[in-house]
């Protein structure tokens, strides 16, 4: 899917808990995800706390479609979000 | 006798589908679950001393620790061969029973055999490890060619066990590697050279023996410069939809895509929308839709202007991702591609599960 949007000139931002899969299928703009069944958030954290960290995720795939990239590169959120 | 270890999932060891995905490592002792169709297929001469098994979800959330895990439970059964899989298409699976027989080849110096479908990707992985000690047998996309994938598999045991010369991989039949190695031939090689340039000058087939990797690489499109003007668009693979899902998706190898309407909407609220997915456990996502697409934090930072008024595209773009074959994966890519070109669209937030 990556691939097919990135070769219509489309950068795209993939939000994945498998990020080594990613790699391996040369996605080039990498966020890690929280989990599998969740990528943006975390279901333990009291539901404010995860808001922010969702947020963070967002963010953190926005800045990297601003980036320059030259192959398969993962960003990471910043995950300890406190109160 | 020869003493094997079985690793797979909590899946094929009996524990339970998705809700139990998180379990940590655990060992069985003697053949437990899938391990004891391999366990008949291997008759008298081996025997599997323990199955070890893992959460689907945690050994990827916790590599290391699940990987320790792993490694010091194999080192106590002393085996001379392990298994893991087979994995069929699952990728999830499918990575982590490469990634332990590499880890095991590395540690203990024993041959490591799996078992997945061509397509899996982590097919991708074990030809980047090209662990000489590590095989992959190729095997059907679904659990339904599960006998024949252990038959296999307990073949290449037996084999590995004797300490049979393994030969290359288009000869004996698992997965190539990529690895090259030295043969004794009677014919040099510029003779052999000037043999298949004559066969290609007159289009007859020949086999070069020296294949190139076939590198699927895109090059990245370029960065979005001055992000608050531009129009970004949410697709995702997780299988939210509304509730109800009124375009009947499947949990599996869906063949059509769809975009939902969200223009009106600040979040996505619960109970009215649902995950339709069969790769994952859809509980937190029908708790709370954002886990698959974040609209609440992007209407948060529409609000602050980092993302600019109406930059937002005003549908999110869906299909369940599970088990999607490649060829139909590519051609939806290029459809949604396409529409979000056509409504003007220039970068994409890829939610993937």
């Amino acid at each position: 899917m990556s691939k097919e949007l990135e070769k219509a000139g489309l950068p795209v931002a993939l939000v994945s808990a498998m990020y080594p899969v990613a790699e391996q299928v040369r996605a080039n703009r990498i966020v890690k995800g929280v989990s599998i069944p969740h990528p943006c958030g975390d279901p333990s954290l009291p539901p404010e706390l995860d808001a922010r960290l969702r947020r963070e995720i967002v963010q953190t795939a926005l800045k990297a479609l601003e980036a320059e990239v030259k192959g398969p590169t993962l960003f990471t959120p910043n995950m300890t979000v406190s109160g | 006798m020869t003493t094997i270890v079985h690793v797979i999932n909590q899946f094929f060891a009996g524990l339970g589908g998705e809700e139990k995905a998180g379990m940590s490592v655990g060992v069985i002792e003697n053949a437990a679950g899938a391990a004891r169709g391999l366990q008949s297929q291997l008759g008298e001469e081996a025997k599997i001393a323990c199955t070890i098994y893992y959460g689907d979800n945690y050994f990827h959330e916790h590599n290391e620790d699940a990987m320790k895990a792993l490694l010091d439970a194999v080192r106590t059964r002393n085996p001379q061969v392990l298994v893991a899989g087979p994995a069929f298409n699952s990728g999830r699976y499918g990575l982590s029973c490469v990634e332990i027989c590499n880890a095991v080849a590395g540690a203990l110096e024993i041959p490591c055999v799996t078992a997945m479908h061509e397509d899996n990707p982590a097919v991708g992985t074990y030809r980047d490890f090209a662990n000489p000690r590590v095989y992959c047998l190729p095997t059907t996309e679904t659990a339904a060619g599960m006998t024949d994938a252990l038959k296999a598999v307990a073949k290449f045991v037996e084999r590995l066990s004797r300490g049979d010369n393994i030969g290359p991989a288009l000869q004996e039949g698992y997965l190539a590697r990529g690895i090259r190695r030295l043969e004794k031939t009677d014919r040099p090689g510029v003779d052999r050279a000037i043999d298949m340039l004559l066969k290609k000058i007159k289009h007859e087939p020949f086999v070069t023996e020296v294949p190139m990797e076939a590198w699927d690489d895109i090059a990245p499109a370029p960065p979005l410069a001055q992000l608050k003007d531009r129009k970004i668009a949410v697709v995702t693979t997780s299988g939210v939809v509304p509730w109800g899902n009124p375009d009947r998706f499947k949990t599996y190898r869906n063949t059509h895509w769809q975009k939902y309407n969200v223009a009106e909407l600040k979040e996505l609220e619960p109970g009215k929308w649902e995950a339709v997915h069969g790769g994952y456990n859809v509980a937190y996502m029908n708790k709370n839709p954002h886990y698959g697409v974040p609209l609440d934090a992007l209407r948060a930072l529409e609000a602050e202007g980092v993302i600019g008024p109406g930059k937002l595209y005003p549908a999110y773009y869906v299909i369940p991702g599970n088990q999607g074959s490649p060829a139909v994966m590519r051609r939806i890519g290029q459809e949604i591609a396409a529409d979000l070109k056509k409504n003007g669209v220039e970068g994409v937030l890829l939610v993937a599960t």
